[in-house]
């Protein structure tokens, strides 16, 4: 069984966003993690390898900085890691997913995941478009993957509940929390992984030029929420206080 | 037939790398094992320092998790008695520095890591309200004219209980006539249990930022409010090139006290109980001051946990865990409050923040938060001024 | 050249989810200022009955796609029905609501049809004749505001309960069209509804929070019901894990959960540094606490001092009023 994974490395949970002096998100004095639902992604590659015998290679759009997260897959078990940096100053989702579906293409190749989506700009569509590429099938958000005789049975998350869906191999998944806890690194798997193939490519490298997988969307600007305002304590009976709350959630901080 | 283990021997050369050359000393005679607190819990963990040596050494698989490899507290008690005399708690740390490289350290202490990287604070707070806690307080501002620099821990520069302490430590100084001011917003955690999540990189950045700043703000002398942060400063920033003469503030009030600078008048007609800050005494080898103090206030009654000094068990807040979880029948705190209680003590006192939060966390879980109280040895000496 | 804005019709049995007719409400306004026709695609079985409705929420036209193959909603069956009517009528932008089906859905047919995607925006703009979308990203802690200027259609998805929904009284004109279903690899071969199913904890909008002012496991059922009004996930503090009222998958903080939710209403928790620290990132906090010295009221956007057996009842009610 080969299995690949599409993976992304995000600024951590914690990271303070700000906006730089080009008015584009600031990159400094941020920690970078391997994207918490690309973990479940490595995670399961493991453990389908681990039932059937494999290989997993992981694969990521980035620049320099994202092997640390390829070496974090490789000290979990993974086997081969490839990071094309595409040397562009903007990219879209389009971008992404047309670089990733080229180097994957050269591979061989019977299950796809990733994570459904990753924590930074949430757009929840590569993986789908690396599918679509590719020309397989995608079924995104799985909570629960079985791989048997070329098939897969995947439990997905719909709006209320949940369903079962079957798809012949090969195919891309998209993992949701829930669907495995990932494991920590290994010493012995740290070792191990400094032996391990890690390409480096480019564009070139794919036969691809910039011009070809240009951004469809442009960025316009960045911009933070307007600043936490001073907490308001609500005044009154607890029925006049409770009324006033929900009215305030609703028409002053606009979230319900 | 079971697989055989396989000898892995570089993992044994990449922890002597990192700084765990001590590994190689291990005997394995187990004392070590035989007074870590994990194994006196009513539940029993799996964590076994001797084990975890063993492993270490010869390139074994399954201990890097977070009940196990990350469940040391680094509390120091193991090395007490270990023959060979190893640092016990630095070995821990740097095998915990090779998983830490590669991404690996327990999902709750990766926020941890995020929030010192983002904010200079390892509790998700704003780094431009580190100095929230001086709203309402004349506390001046470091100049080189100053004797000392109050380095006021993280934990009490947000923590709303924690900033009662700073607050404390102050109005003493104050008191005693002490040249000290604060730097505030521009300071960044001490890295004291950065360090021993594993994250070497983070620290030295922490370390390399904190001594740059009180250099150019001209500091030679450190009040800590911490034990932590004097355990970091006085023997970890000496690598990075930052020399200072650093005490705990329990330290420098005995000091004050001895020489009639604080004037400890007012009774404090309470049992108290002084649990020992892992950091301050095992660590740091200060045992008397904090016992000196309480001594000298007048109608306290003193005691002594059974256990105490360089025995004396952990609160379980070190080496990360205060960001961690432990089981309820694992938790060493709980048995200290057990015990304060049952030699009918009305107040614990000690002198550390993270003693504090994982105590008052005891004591309200046991529900004996009316009957009994945490407090700082500074709020104790603030009561009798 | 390109024309037309399309509104993606979402259903499930016969219902036409609320979302779409926020998007043909706030379509109408575009298609308006840029002269061009309010389209819905409508793809179904025994769908058509619903066509006539949309006009009410100001659809100059339905695209019907009636077929016994979409039936159930399947990623490959709706994408190829929607992106071959795309690619032969050219609109100008696809809208669809930014539901599980709506993101499933509005990556492969961007990709079918080559073109960008912006998902789950807040805000659709008209910028200089450009539709110009914003979107949270890192969690809401920083926005973007970005176009996709030449290829076409623009695709975005927009979060639900954005746009207020607005009636237009037109009849619209349906329009039947064929459905290109193509072959649909993803079989379903069962389909489990939850009646009452709560968020997951770290993936929740709206977390309601329990501590130990809750006094007793009993009471917590007050939290779930104001959770189950607000489609919310239920959380607790250490102290509440702690004293055995709920389980530790439940704990939020840093020896818990990390959460960020939109809304996190905490009840009678006082706010130990290791919670805050757990949900400080929450974009409103709401803090119900009888203590007024309570640490949570530090961090709380609102706060109300009272007694939370009391309040936490009356905002259920509140809440019922507003979400009807």
């Amino acid at each position: 069984m080969k299995i690949v994974v599409c993976m992304k490395q995000t600024f951590d949970t914690e990271a303070k966003i700000a906006v730089d002096a080009n008015g584009k998100i600031n990159k400094q004095g941020v920690s970078l993690i391997m994207n918490p639902y690309d973990e479940f992604a490595v995670e399961e590659a493991l453990k389908i390898k681990e039932k059937s015998s494999g290989e997993v290679t992981v694969v990521t759009v980035a620049g320099p900085e994202g092997q640390d997260a390829l070496r974090q897959a490789l000290a979990m078990g993974a086997d081969k890691a490839v990071l094309v940096d595409p040397g562009m100053d903007e990219i879209d989702e389009f971008t992404t997913a047309s670089i990733l579906a080229k180097a994957i293409s050269e591979m061989e190749y019977d299950v796809l995941l990733g994570g459904f989506r990753a924590i930074d700009d949430g757009s929840a569509q590569v993986a789908g478009r690396v599918a679509e590429i590719l020309g397989i099938p995608v079924v995104n958000v799985v909570t629960k993957l079985e791989i048997a005789d070329g098939k897969a049975v995947a439990t997905s998350e719909i709006e209320g509940g949940s369903q079962t869906v079957e798809v012949a191999l090969p195919a891309m998944f998209t993992a949701q929390k829930g669907l495995n806890e990932p494991r920590y690194p290994s010493m012995k798997g740290i070792m191990q992984a400094k032996k391990k193939p890690m390409e480096k490519k480019a564009l070139g490298d794919l036969g691809l030029d910039a011009g070809q997988v240009a951004p469809k969307v442009k960025a316009i600007s960045y911009f933070l929420p307007s600043a936490r305002a001073a907490g308001k304590i609500i005044p009154g009976e607890p029925a006049d206080a409770a009324r006033d709350l929900v009215k305030a959630l609703r028409e002053e901080a606009k979230v319900v | 037939m079971s697989e055989p283990l396989m000898i892995f021997d570089e993992v044994r050369d990449v922890i002597v790398a990192s700084g765990g050359e001590e590994i190689q000393k291990c005997m394995q005679c187990g004392l070590c094992a035989g007074s870590c607190p994990w194994g006196r819990m009513e539940e029993k963990s799996e964590f076994n320092v001797r084990e975890l040596f063993h492993m270490g050494r010869l390139g074994y698989d399954g201990y890097e998790s977070d009940d196990y490899l990350f469940a040391c507290t680094t509390c120091n008690q193991c090395a007490v008695k270990c023959p060979r005399g190893i640092k016990i708690p630095n070995v821990v740390r740097s095998m915990r520095s090779v998983i830490a490289e590669t991404g690996g350290i327990p999902k709750n202490l990766k926020a941890v890591l995020g929030s010192i990287n983002s904010q200079g604070n390892p509790w998700s707070q704003e780094k431009d309200e580190r100095t929230a806690w001086t709203n309402g307080l004349d506390v001046p501002e470091f100049t080189p004219d100053k004797e000392y620099l109050l380095y006021v821990c993280c934990t009490s520069a947000y923590d709303g209980r924690s900033q009662k302490v700073a607050k404390s430590i102050v109005q003493l100084l104050k008191a005693a006539g002490v040249s000290f001011g604060i730097i505030g917003n521009e300071e960044k955690c001490c890295g004291e249990s950065v360090r021993k999540i594993g994250a070497e990189e983070e620290f030295g950045k922490l370390a390399e930022y904190n001594i740059n700043l009180f250099n150019q703000k001209g500091v030679k002398k450190i009040i800590t409010t911490s034990p932590h942060c004097l355990y970091t400063f006085k023997t970890e920033y000496p690598e990075f090139g930052g020399e200072y003469e650093v005490v705990h503030y329990s330290e420098l009030f005995k000091q004050l006290v001895s020489e009639g600078k604080i004037n400890l008048s007012k009774p404090v007609a309470q049992k108290v109980i002084y649990h020992e800050p892992c950091y301050l005494g095992r660590h740091s080898r200060v045992f008397e001051a904090p016992r000196e103090l309480l001594g000298k206030v007048p109608e306290l009654s003193f005691m002594d946990y059974k256990d105490n000094q360089d025995y004396s068990l952990c609160c379980s807040g070190g080496g990360a865990r205060i960001w961690m979880e432990t089981k309820a029948g694992q938790r060493f705190s709980d048995v200290k409050v057990k015990e304060a209680s049952e030699a009918g003590a009305q107040v614990i006192a000690t002198a550390c923040p993270y003693c504090i939060v994982m105590l008052e966390d005891a004591l309200k879980g046991q529900n004996k938060d009316e009957e009994m109280s945490v407090k700082d040895l500074s709020e104790i000496l603030v009561e009798s001024l | 050249m390109a024309k037309g804005i399309w509104v993606y019709v979402e259903q499930r049995d016969g219902k036409v989810k609320k979302v779409t007719y926020e998007l043909l409400s706030g379509g109408r306004k575009i298609a308006d200022a840029l002269g061009e026709e309010l389209c819905a695609v409508l793809p179904g079985k025994g769908v058509a009955g619903l066509a006539a409705e949309l006009g009410e929420y100001g659809a100059d036209k339905v695209f019907v796609l009636e077929s016994d193959s979409l039936e159930n909603y399947t990623t490959d069956g709706y994408a190829n029905a929607v992106a071959d009517l795309a690619k032969q009528n050219d609109p100008t932008a696809i809208l669809m609501g930014c539901t599980v089906t709506g993101r499933d859905l509005a990556a492969q047919v961007a990709q079918k049809l080559g073109t960008g995607l912006m998902t789950d925006c807040t805000e659709m703009a008209l910028e200089n004749g450009q539709l110009v979308f914003t979107r949270p990203i890192y969690a809401g802690k920083a926005f973007v505001k970005a176009s996709c200027p030449e290829a076409r259609p623009a695709m975005a998805t927009i979060r639900p309960n954005i746009i207020a929904i607005e009636k237009a009284a037109k009849s619209a004109e349906v329009v039947s069209a064929a459905a290109n279903t193509g072959d649909i690899r993803q079989a379903v071969k069962d389909i489990a509804l939850q009646i009452s199913s709560r968020p997951e904890l770290t993936e929740a909008d709206i977390i309601v929070s329990g501590g130990r002012g809750m006094k007793g496991p009993e009471n917590f059922a007050i939290l779930e019901e104001l959770a189950d009004v607000l489609g919310a996930a239920v959380g607790a503090s250490r102290a509440a894990v702690d004293a055995g009222w709920v389980t530790h998958s439940f704990q939020v903080g840093q020896t818990g959960k990390t959460v960020s939710p939109v809304v996190y209403i905490a009840c009678g928790i006082s706010g130990a540094i290791q919670h805050l620290a757990g949900m400080s990132t929450s974009k409103c906090i709401v803090a119900v606490n009888k203590d007024p010295e309570a640490n949570i009221f530090k961090v709380a956007d609102y706060g109300i001092v009272g007694d939370l057996f009391e309040v936490v009842p009356l905002l259920k009610e509140e809440f019922k009023k507003i979400l009807a």
